[in-house]
This record gives structure tokens, sequence and C-alpha cells, in this order.
């Protein structure tokens, strides 16, 4: 009797497993949640990994520090995919039981199953998204850099929106912020009819951790679409707007890591100072006590890239000088990382060319009388523009759009880096 | 001076505002108008008053367009780390001064023995800029002692005024508080500022139980001539003659040197009167040609020459562009290197042996 029994399930496992799999396409389909096999089988790899460094920590008798931040980076994905699998089987379980002669529980196994597939499908996105490299500035605060595309004032005043929109946003999140630069174009006489001023250029820093991972989404040229109040015709005007975001150091507190950092040649924060030609924008002619000037302007060049940056807010040239050292730092690193990416970029074109943002690249589109706000990477229309661009709750799910997409970018460069490795490992077989 | 455009006053009043045209008076291209005018707005703003702020504006705008300087309206003027407070009567702090000042903290904890007490004079001190920002700088690596000198009553007043003002904006700690303003080395860090001519018999007689390290010295420095000709008409009509221009001909008489250069003249006798106990002796000079003439002070005298074996002088901005000249004294025929670029701004003299006299001392 045992014995037939067992017989029997083991019979039956090996039935279903047909069935489950093929259910399982096809709840995939529906739901289209598909795990490609490359990550999974990453996925596996690195768990083992994570196991292996695991039990050598806790036996070996000296703490090897190395090992215990690997441990700490991969945790996550051992973690998610453990998560994964016991949903799995909890799947197949479920699967088994629609089978059952018992009608009440192939109910109660239907009514499961739903909710454990949309589970499935949400937890296979937290393993690709484990498995994805957190990007090297992630954990940085940041510059956000507003600057008004070529053409008339049009853009200049919404430049000066964009500016209030994200000092704004930072203000309902809590985020401490530093005004860096504050420029409006000749002088600051000009408003438009909705309060802008013309807006030259504007440095927001943002002094919160991990404030470059929320921002970089942002960075792109943002469009506006709207009557501008000059306009007597009533034409709509196309103006944009660039936004750029750049990592930054902590000015204090963290000092010591900044510094460490910019006297570092492996860096991409550390530039030569025989690289760099800074100008004070002061007339010549006599100084010192003969004349009593109030210029403090500085300027920077990085030669060898042509970067320059020119500080003039503060009266103290002194803080203009360390303003303008630290954008031109940020923008370096930035421009190196992005040349970085651009080479890997070249290395495997094949998945990622189409998702490669470049500074030129339209992001947004802000459309005032349809009053619509357009993403243009995740694809995504929100409504409520003005509650956007007071930075309120909707500005937030257009950021979090744009970071989605991002995610989902990188978790597409991930499967096609896996589908490189697998291909060149069979070749070599 | 060159005529300003009226395209620029069109400019400036189409495109930034009547204000900013006024300002263009005094500050001579649309940029500054406008930073200055951004200035005075957040001032109006963020400072209380009576006057509503309209009309506060209007009137900081004309006065500032008549010449007043924008540091005595507003009442401060940054200056490395500090803010320092402005008064009419007192001195504004210079920008070049700013950048030699914190060129010099920074040579002196290079070269000085670290942790050892650090004497430091400042003659001539003003708003007492330099000799606070030298206190600021230092302290966090010697016990520092500054002592700082003026004629003046009311730059003595508005020194020691500044010396509470930024400990009360957290950019300086609080010295201990003091019972003689004599240098004191065995307590921690101390500054005085003492109402003294530099031409007092007293000043020796003050230093020698304490000879200082270091001496440093913005000085009165311009010639009559200069005075009515390369100064410019703000500077002449609001700050004080009495720190622009020496008028001590008889002792430059007696010194054997030219009237403006009398306070180098003086100050280099103090220097061998200390008998070489001071290491580090920092001028700063009115242009490159003054800086000659104090190079070559330095050089007619053979126990100077003989102490003071760097000898350099700065452009207005040494910490840019290090390209290092050379020019040849006169009559001594030594070479000099020039740091930096810009007008000739300071003369540095560096006793590099000190190690000798503090033996001998
Ligand atoms: C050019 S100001 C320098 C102020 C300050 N050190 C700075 O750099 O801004 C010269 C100062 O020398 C002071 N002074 C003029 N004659 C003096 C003298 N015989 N003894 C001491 N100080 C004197 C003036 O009162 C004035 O404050």
């Amino acid at each position: 009797m045992i014995a037939a029994l067992w017989v029997c399930r083991s019979c039956a496992r090996s039935l279903r497993r047909v069935g489950v799999s093929q259910f399982i396409r096809k709840v995939s389909a529906a739901t289209a949640s598909t795990l490609p096999p490359a990550l999974l089988q990453r996925a596996r790899k690195v768990a083992a990994e994570h196991e292996k460094l695991s039990a050598e920590l806790a036996t070996s008798s000296s703490y090897d520090e190395k090992a215990a931040r690997r441990i700490g980076e991969i945790a996550g994905v051992a973690a998610a995919l453990r998560e994964l699998e016991k949903t799995k089987e909890s799947l197949a379980e479920l699967n088994g039981l629609l089978e059952s002669d018992d009608a009440e529980l192939r109910e109660l196994a239907k009514d499961d199953l739903e909710a454990t597939n949309s589970q499935l499908e949400a937890l296979e996105r937290n393993l690709s998204v484990a498995l994805t490299p957190k990007h090297p500035f992630a954990d940085m605060h940041c510059l956000l850099e507003i600057r008004p595309g070529p053409g008339g004032t049009e853009g200049r005043f919404f430049a000066d929106s964009l500016f209030k929109m994200y000092t704004s946003y930072c203000a309902n999140k809590n985020y401490r912020t530093r005004i860096v630069k504050y420029e409006k174009s000749d002088g600051d006489g000009q408003t438009s009819s909705e309060g802008e001023a013309a807006l030259q250029e504007a440095v927001i820093e943002v002094q919160e951790d991990g404030a470059y991972n929320m921002f970089r989404g942002e960075a792109g040229m943002h469009r506006v679409q709207r009557v501008p109040s000059t306009e007597k015709t009533g034409r709509t005007h196309t103006s944009a707007v660039a936004v750029w975001v750049l990592p930054s150091f902590p000015e204090n507190g963290a000092g010591s890591e900044a510094e460490s950092e910019w006297d570092n040649p492996e860096s991409d924060f550390y530039i030569d100072p025989a690289e760099v030609r800074s100008e004070k924008m002061r007339a010549g002619g006599a100084g010192g006590q003969h004349v009593n000037k109030t210029e403090s302007a500085i300027r920077l060049t990085h030669i060898p890239t042509g970067t320059t940056v020119s500080m003039q807010d503060s009266r103290s040239q002194h803080v203009n000088r360390r303003d303008a050292w630290r954008l031109l730092r940020s923008r370096i690193a930035q421009q190196r990382r992005e040349a970085r990416e651009e080479q890997a970029r070249l290395m495997r074109n094949s998945v990622l060319s189409q998702s490669q943002i470049t500074r030129g690249d339209k992001i947004r589109t802000y459309q005032y009388q349809q009053d619509r706000c357009t993403d243009h990477r995740s694809g995504a229309d929100f409504h409520n523009l003005p509650d956007i661009l007071e930075g309120g709750e909707t500005l937030e799910k257009v950021m979090r759009s744009s970071q989605g997409w991002f995610v989902e970018r990188d978790i597409q460069a991930l499967i096609a880096e896996e589908m490189v490795k697998d291909a060149e490992s069979k070749a070599r077989k | 001076m060159p005529r300003i455009r009226p395209f620029t006053f069109w400019l400036a009043r189409k495109k930034i505002s009547p204000q900013a045209a006024r300002l263009l008076f005094v500050c001579r291209d649309l940029l500054s108008a406008a930073n200055e005018l951004r200035w005075i707005r957040e001032h109006v703003n963020t400072t209380p008053s009576k006057i509503p702020p309209n009309l506060r504006l209007h009137q900081l705008c004309s006065k500032r367009a008549r010449g007043t300087p924008l540091q005595y309206l507003l009442g401060t003027q940054p200056f490395g780390d500090l803010e320092i407070l402005c008064r009419p009567g007192v001195l504004i702090p210079r920008p070049e001064t700013e950048c030699y000042t914190i060129e010099l903290a920074a040579l002196i904890k290079r070269n000085l023995p670290k942790h050892k007490p650090l004497n430091v004079l400042d003659i001539c001190t003003g708003t007492g800029c330099i000799a606070l920002q030298l206190y600021a700088s230092l302290t966090p690596h010697f016990p520092t002692h500054i002592q700082a000198i003026d004629i003046s009553p009311v730059a003595i007043s508005l020194a020691q005024r500044n010396l509470s003002h930024n400990i009360q904006l957290g950019n300086l700690i609080s010295p201990p508080p003091q019972l003689t303003p004599i240098l004191t080395p065995n307590t921690k860090s101390t500054v005085s500022f003492t109402l003294l001519s530099l031409f007092s018999p007293a000043l020796l007689t003050t230093l020698s139980s304490h000879p200082p390290d270091v001496i440093v010295s913005n000085p009165p420095y311009i010639s009559n001539k200069a005075f009515s000709t390369t100064t410019s008409r703000s500077v002449r009509n609001h700050e004080p003659r009495l720190a622009l221009v020496p008028e001590h001909d008889d002792i430059s008489l007696e010194l054997n040197c030219q009237p403006e250069d009398v306070f180098y003249a003086r100050i280099l006798h103090l220097a061998k009167e200390l008998k070489g106990c001071t290491r580090v002796i920092l001028f700063e000079v009115a242009d490159m040609e003054q800086a000659g003439r104090v190079v070559r002070l330095v050089e007619r005298d053979e126990v100077l020459r003989g102490w003071y074996d760097v000898v350099e002088i700065w452009r207005d901005w040494p910490d840019e562009e290090h390209e290092d000249h050379i020019v040849k004294g006169e009559e001594s025929n030594v070479a000099v290197a020039v740091k930096g670029i810009g007008e000739g701004r300071v003369v540095y003299l560096w006793n590099s042996r000190g190690g000798e006299m503090e033996g001998k001392r």
C-alpha cells in the first residue's frame, strides 16, 4: 500500500512536470513575465558563490574583509533567487492541487494561483534588478545643472520654471539643497507673465546620499510647448532646456573622502591642477590700495577637454573659486564616466544602441495647452502639469517612470552581456 | 579711465534695470553692475530695516552710483574664511590681500616647526583681516600668538569687533580671555589688537621679550603723486588717507629711502633690532617698481642680506600659473624669483636657516 502510493505520487509528479511547465509558459505569455535563462543561470552562479563565501567566512579564523564586502554585494541576488525559487515551488504545488479530486481544494488553489503568478513576476524583476551592477555614483550627492537651449527668452523663462520645479520638489521631500549658481541672463530685470526670470544657468546641489541615483533620470533635453506671454498671434512655441546631472562629494563631514578622491589620480574626480587655466575676470590696471573693485568672478578651463566653468555668485573670490573647482571636478567625472559607457556601448552595440541617452536627446515634453507631460523614454503621459511644476507627487511619478526606464535598460544590457558570454563560452568548447 | 559707451548704458537700462544703468558709473561694465545690483537686492531682502525695501534699494543704488564703496553700504567684505565688518574710516580689505594671506598661511604651515608656539606681528592691521585670517588658518597647527597694531583708534576697535563677530559666526574659535595685550607664549592661542604706531619707541620694548617669528604688513604705500593720479576717485573720496599715503618725510630722510617706502625701511630696521629672530617678513607693495626698491633696501644691508637668503616678489595672484620670472636688482645684481600673475604686489623674505638663530635665542 505504502509502496504503491509512493509509485503513484512519483508517476503523478513526472506527469505533472510537463503540465506545469506548459502552464507556466502560458501564464508568462499572459503576464509578460520573462526571465531569460541567461539571467537565471547567472543568478545561480552568484548564489553559489555567496554560499561558498559565507561558509568560508564562518569557518575561517581570520576576518577576510574583501570576502565580506563581496558577500554584502551579492547577498541581494542570493536572497532574491531564494524568494523566487520558493515561489516557483509553491506554484508547482498549487498546480498539483489543480489536479486534485477534491473540488474545494481545486477552488482554493485557483484563487491562490493568480496572486502567486503576479508575485512571481515581481520577484523575477527583483532578481533582475539585484543582478544589475550599481552605478558607481549611485550613492553620491548630485549637482543639477539647468541651462536653456539655444534660442530666445522663452527657453530661458522655462529654465527658471524647471529650476523652481526641482527646488520645490526637494523642499517637499525635505532634501537638503544649496543653490550653487543662479545666473539670470542680462541681469535680472525681465520676467515672464508667469513670474519666471530669464535664467542663464543654475546649479542646485542636492545634499542627500543617493541623490545622484534619484535624479540621474532627469538628465537630457526638456522640451516645452506653450504660447509665450509675448506671443500676440497665439502661436505655440517649442523651446528646450538642458538638464545635466553630475555626481558631487559632500562638502564637509566626508570632506576627507572627497579630498582623498581629488588627490587620487585613479579617481574620476582627479584633475591635474597644471591642466587647468584659471582666470580672474578683473580688468587690468592698478590693483591693491589704489582701487576698490568688487569683481570676484572666476573662470576655470580644463585645457585637455576644453571644459570651462565660471562662477560669480558670491562676493568672495575664495568661495567662487571653491565652487568653480567642485563643479569642474563633477563635470569632468561625469564626462569620464560617459566616455566609458560609450566605449562599453561600442563593444556590445547591438542591444544598447537604441537606449543610450546622450545630452542632446529630448527626454521629456511639457505641453501646457494640453496639460500634459510626456516622458519619452518610459513613453508615459502624465496630467496635472501645475502639480509637476510645483514639484508635487505627479513629478515624483514622472521621475519614477524614467528611473524605471534606466533599470530596464540596465537589465537589457545585462542580458545582452550574459548572452555574449554564453555564446563565447560555447564557441570555446 | 575709458569712457563708457552709450550703447552699454542703453543695454543696462533695457536688459537689466535703470538701477543697473546708474551703477555703471562706478562698475564700468555690465556684468559687475548686474552682480552688484543683485548683491544690493539680497542685502535689502535679508537684513531688517524700517525703510521700505524699494526705497532702500533706491537709496543704496544712488549712494553706490555716487561712489560710496559697496562694502561700506553692505557693511561687510568676505575675506578667506571670514566675514569682515567694514566701516567708513577704515580701509576695506582687498582681494589681492586675501590671496597672499592664504598663500602665506600655507607657507608658514609648510616651513615652520609644528606645535612650537608661533608669534605673528601684523603691522597696520586696519580691519584686522590679515591677523584674523592667519589666526583662523594657523591655530589648528601651532599655538599661535597674533599681535596686531594700528595707529587708528577706529581701526583697532573695528578689528576687535571683527574678532568677536567671526567668533559669533563660528568662523573662529574663541581665544582664552586675555589680561594683558602682550604676547603670552605659555597659553594656547591668542590674538590682540593694540593701539600703537610703528614709529613708537614702545614697540621694540614690547616685542623684544617675545620676538615675532612672522612679520606681515600692508602699510600705507601710495605716493603723493600716485594718490592724485592712479588712485580711483571712490578710494580717494571715501577711504581714509591715513591708510593709503605715508606722511613721515622726516623719517624717510633719516632712513634714506623714498617717502612712500618709509614703512618698509622702518620695519626692516626693526627686524635688525630683533637680531634676525624673525623667520618670515611679508610686505604688500604698490607695484613692481616699489617691490624692486624694497628688495634693494634688503640687499644694501649686509646683515639683512645674510639672514634673508630667500627673497621673492609675488604678483597679485601668486597662486596662479606660477611662471617664475627673474628680475635683476639694479645695484646688487641679485636674481629674484617672481611668482604668479598680475602687478607686483608682495615682497617676501624668508630666513631659511632659522635653526641656528633659534639656537642663539
Ligand atoms: C593699507 S591699510 C591696511 C589695513 C589692513 N591690514 C588690510 O590689509 O586691509 C594701512 C593701515 O595702517 C595704519 N597706519 C597708518 N600709519 C600707521 C602707523 N604709523 N603705525 C601703525 N599703523 C599705521 C592705518 O590706520 C591703516 O589702518
